[in-house]
């Protein structure tokens, strides 16, 4: 591979945002050409990934194969490279797939809203890039970077209705847990690439190192690396919501529907699982994998699934069979690591992904579109087949393969992970049969829910009643009368493209095996085998799946289990956040006084602090300085004495004028200083300093409040002894300073390369003679880049602060609004 | 606000000029004299303040007639443009250039340093955000 292939991964990365973001340039009304805009992004991802995979194959994912690097920023080990092994690849295909069926589908979802369509492609195109990021990047900080992306612009996407001040208060949720776990990977991330780099030189920052070349210094009783295991793995269950963690989820269904569709079919909450993958060839030799991830994704899968049969609205019932999902399809990577006749213990891994997404996305879609027309309350749909037929078949397609049923790949899929429980055995005793028990009921569950809706969506009995609405429906987004033609037919469409490929892997599982054989990282030579197998050859977990069909039905058409619960786990957050807000909103009204002086008091004895520990540190702060020089130069001895004196003077005067004025002789003396001592440069910045703040000052003298404020004396003695001491110190430490015989001097550097470089700067100087210039705008050109940055911020600021108002207040409400905004 | 006062306005008319002309002659000099892109533009933020307090804003406008923020917008991105060039052609972010060339009819030869380009830009900048911010707190007063 040489680095094109890496600008090509790149381009492929980045193409869903730059093509989303370019449709802002399109006249607001070519809705057609701004869907097709935005289509291409995520196609032309696909198109890159799949010439990538013809150009060079899939590489192993045990000796993967070296990917060139193009430097970014090499010393903290961020450069850009593109891992497109099978489990990354095969993610990149199913985000950058679906994110093109998703782009179809809000096209008939928001219909001909111009504003929605204007706004969502850009915010779409832009997670759909930080997606492709996470599961297509190499070096591991890289991951880290698109992680934070994903859970910005996610954030984004569910806060969509920002008048909704509910579904922004879930945004926020979904944000700050997704945004916790991003800090915990990153703490991983870092302390794996410390841990690896003690006594060897150079860390390991790269998946590709840590999967190939350098597995082998991974030490799996190093508690550094158990500790970043730890951490990494937090990171990937916030995202792919494990209990505790899972209400962000649900939370998220206040998103518009394509978001849902997206977010929780195939990215977002797949992110975890996917991080749980890259990591599984190497990490899960530690014992902890299986003790922690085995129990924390079996409970979930069971909690989630006992939940989501309890729910009305059909999102939230998804929402939940996801979470039950991705806690299965963590299960069964904790699985993967106990031993089965010597090899690990998981089969045919990517198919039970893929299966997952391309069930789940088409029930959300049709969801959304069921909402859009009728509802999304499951007791408002009885009989809905008579009013949409083919949303209802879609959406029953997609359905039976939730349940599992014979003839989708999400039978084998069901198959495979009641098949490593039943090996677990092996290992774990009778522990499995636990295990095996909750799978089974998952499945009862699962069956239910299709149950359910099968009856009610058909009007059959046994379907649910019409009860009270809670409405919960999509018509929140604007366009009233339903459109008519081809492009509104793209609200049920996509969702059909994606369910057929279940039927295609569930009725031909050989093209199945054609297609996905490739990138799976466990596959069994012989493929995978049919439903029809199966049945012929019966094992234990084909009859666990028949009596949870039959338990299902039963209980899909009971009486019980029909009403609609809360989710306790719902109250974590919001409690969290009422401590946080109540505990520091107390803490902040202490600190945030928001008078100037206390802060400056603040400031002074934080110096202060640190000034007394250099001394106790270093005792050479107190050895008596070489004083003789100071009276040499007498000029320089008056005009200090002439800036002690007004620096004095300040505090004890009362009146605001005179102490503008003093502190202009102050600060004129120190110009002078400068001058004295030479020091053009400053004296001259000084001088326009001084004239710009008496300006200022005599601008702002006229607003502030006559009335004396009573406490301003009280503590006057107290701040003047901060103020004295500090003075002191920054005297005391120039003196100290001067005398230090260190060398070389760093001014005598500064001097000797301002205007030509030696081979100490590799030959180049700054070519200027003023060295004060030279360090500005050359030497340390970065911080000067950084402080014009912070000036010109500043000044928005205030040009906002400050905007012209329509009719300009009087001149007392203006000071009390100056006074007010400075307190706030 | 405004200081009515003949003494300052006809002052203000022979200080003006020769200051701002000041202020690009410190700008231009800066690398090798005293002066600079960040004192060039305080002279010339100065300048035009108090002209302002002399002959007030409309007079203001007429001699600046661009809204401050545009200045920090120009300046802002010609300090990383310069910045950024060096990228393209392969070298560190900030690296300068330095140089000579030859004008014609003049015999000495043009001394040129490309951080002068970042340096205009800090003038503008410091232009931008000294004018902008003053001339905001006086309009609110007004």
């Amino acid at each position: 591979m040489t680095t094109s292939a890496t600008v090509w991964l790149l381009l492929c990365v980045l193409a869903p945002a730059v093509l989303g973001c370019a449709t802002l340039w399109l006249p607001r009304r070519a809705i057609a050409a701004r869907t097709l805009v935005a289509l291409l992004g995520p196609v032309a991802s696909f198109g890159i990934l799949l010439q990538h995979f013809g150009a060079y194959g899939v590489s192993p994912i045990e000796a993967p194969a070296a990917t060139p690097v193009i430097d970014w920023i090499p010393v903290l080990h961020l450069n850009l490279s593109f891992l497109a092994d099978g489990l990354g690849g095969f993610f990149g295909l199913l985000v950058s797939g679906i994110g093109a069926l998703i782009v179809l589908y809000a096209r008939g979802y928001f219909g001909r809203d111009e504003a929605a369509l204007f706004r969502f492609y850009p915010t779409l195109g832009f997670f759909t890039t930080a997606m492709m990021g996470i599961v297509l990047a190499d070096y591991m900080l890289l991951t880290v970077l698109f992680w934070e992306l994903t859970s910005i612009s996610s954030f984004l996407l569910i806060g969509w209705d920002r008048d909704d001040r509910h579904a922004v208060k879930l945004a926020m949720q979904a944000f700050f847990t997704t945004g916790l776990g991003g800090m915990f990977l990153m703490g991983g991330v870092l302390m794996c690439g410390y841990a690896t780099g003690l006594g060897h030189g150079e860390g390991l920052w790269r998946w590709s190192e840590v999967l190939g070349a350098g597995a082998g210094r991974i030490n799996v009783s190093d508690p550094l690396i158990i500790w970043s295991f730890v951490l990494m793995l937090f990171g990937a269950a916030t995202k792919s919501a494990q209990w505790p963690f899972h209400y962000w989820l649900p939370g998220a269904m206040a998103a518009p529907t394509p978001v849902s569709a997206f977010l929780h079919s195939a990215t977002m909450v797949k992110a975890g699982v996917f991080l749980t993958g890259r990591m599984f060839p190497v990490f899960a030799a530690l014992d902890l994998w299986g003790q922690i991830i085995i129990p924390l994704g079996a409970f979930t899968m069971l909690l989630a699934a006992l939940i989501a049969l309890n729910q009305h609205d059909l999102k939230r019932i998804f929402a939940y069979t996801t979470v039950s999902q991705l806690g299965l399809l963590m299960c069964m990577y904790g699985l993967g690591s106990l031993d089965y006749h010597g090899h690990a213990n998981i089969e045919w891994d990517i198919t039970q992904i893929a299966n997952h997404a391309f069930y789940k996305a088409p029930l959300f879609i049709i969801a959304g579109a069921l909402g859009h027309f009728i509802s999304r309350d499951i007791t408002q749909l009885n009989g809905a087949f008579r009013k949409q037929p083919a949303m209802v078949i879609t959406m029953l397609l997609a359905g039976y393969a939730l349940a599992a049923g014979p003839g989708t790949i999400s039978f084998q899929a069901k198959e495979f992970f009641l098949h490593a429980i039943h090996h677990a055995q092996e290992s774990i005793g009778p522990w499995w049969m636990v295990l095996m028990a909750m799978a089974a009921i998952t499945a009862v569950c699962n069956v239910a829910i299709f149950v359910r809706l099968l009856t009610t969506l058909m009007g059959w009995p046994g379907g649910m009643k019409r009860e009270a609405s809670h409405a919960h429906d999509d018509h929140a987004h604007g366009h009233a009368e339903h459109e008519h033609g081809p492009w509104a037919h793209l609200i049920w469409i996509p969702g059909l493209v994606l369910v057929s490929l279940q039927y295609v892997g569930g009725l031909a599982p050989g093209l199945w095996t054609q297609w996905i054989a490739p990138l799976e990282t466990h596959a069994a030579a012989e493929g995978i085998p049919t439903a029809l197998h199966a049945f012929m050859h019966p094992t234990l977990p084909l009859y666990v799946s028949l009596i949870a069909m039959a338990g299902g039905a039963v209980v899909g058409l009971g009486p019980l289990m029909r009403g609609a619960i809360v989710d306790v786990h719902d109250r974590i957050y919001p409690a969290m956040y009422w401590l946080s807000v109540t505990g520091g909103g107390r803490a902040f009204r202490v600190i945030q006084t928001g008078r100037f002086r206390n802060y400056i008091v603040f400031v002074l004895i934080a110096f202060l602090g640190a000034y007394l520990c250099a001394m106790i540190l270093d005792p050479a702060m107190l050895d008596w300085p070489a004083t003789e020089s100071i009276f040499e130069f007498i000029p320089g001895v008056l005009l200090g004495v002439i800036i002690c004196a007004t620096a004095i003077l300040m505090p004890i005067v009362q009146s605001r004028v005179v102490r503008v004025i003093i502190l202009g002789s102050c600060g004129f003396s120190v110009v002078g200083m400068y001058l004295l001592y030479q020091a053009p440069d400053l004296a001259l910045t000084q001088l326009m300093f001084e004239i710009i703040s008496v300006i200022l000052f005599v601008l702002v003298l006229r607003l502030l409040p006559d009335t004396k404020e009573t406490d301003a004396a009280s503590g006057r003695w107290w701040r003047f002894t901060i103020g004295s001491m500090t003075g002191l110190a920054i005297g005391w430490l120039t003196l100290v300073a001067a005398q230090s015989g260190a060398e070389p001097r760093l001014g005598e550097f500064f001097a000797r390369h301002s205007s030509t470089g030696t081979e100490m700067t590799g030959g180049r100087g700054g070519g200027g003679n003023n060295i004060v210039n030279v360090v500005l705008v050359d030497f340390r050109g970065f911080d000067t880049l950084g402080e014009i940055t912070v000036l010109s911020i500043a000044a928005l600021g205030v040009f906002s602060l400050f905007r012209r108002r329509e009719s300009l207040p009087t001149q007392d409400e203006f000071g009390d609004q100056l006074m007010r905004s400075v307190r706030a | 606000m405004t200081i009515s006062s003949p003494v300052l306005r006809n002052s203000m008319r022979l200080i003006l000029p020769l200051t701002l002309l000041y202020a690009l002659f410190a700008m231009l000099k800066g690398h090798n004299e005293p002066g600079g892109g960040f004192i060039g533009g305080m002279i010339f933020a100065t300048a035009v303040c108090t002209y302002r307090m002399s002959h007030g804003y409309a007079a203001q406008l007429r001699l600046l007639p661009i809204h401050p923020r545009i200045l920090i917008f120009l300046g802002l991105g010609l300090a990383l443009g310069t910045s950024a060039v060096p990228l393209l052609l392969g070298h560190p972010f900030l690296r300068s250039a330095v140089g000579e060339f030859h004008l014609p009819f003049t015999h000495h030869p043009f001394h040129y340093a490309s951080a002068m380009a970042f340096d205009l830009g800090v003038m503008l900048v410091v232009v931008g955000v000294a004018v902008g911010m003053i001339t905001q707190l006086s309009e609110e007063l007004e």
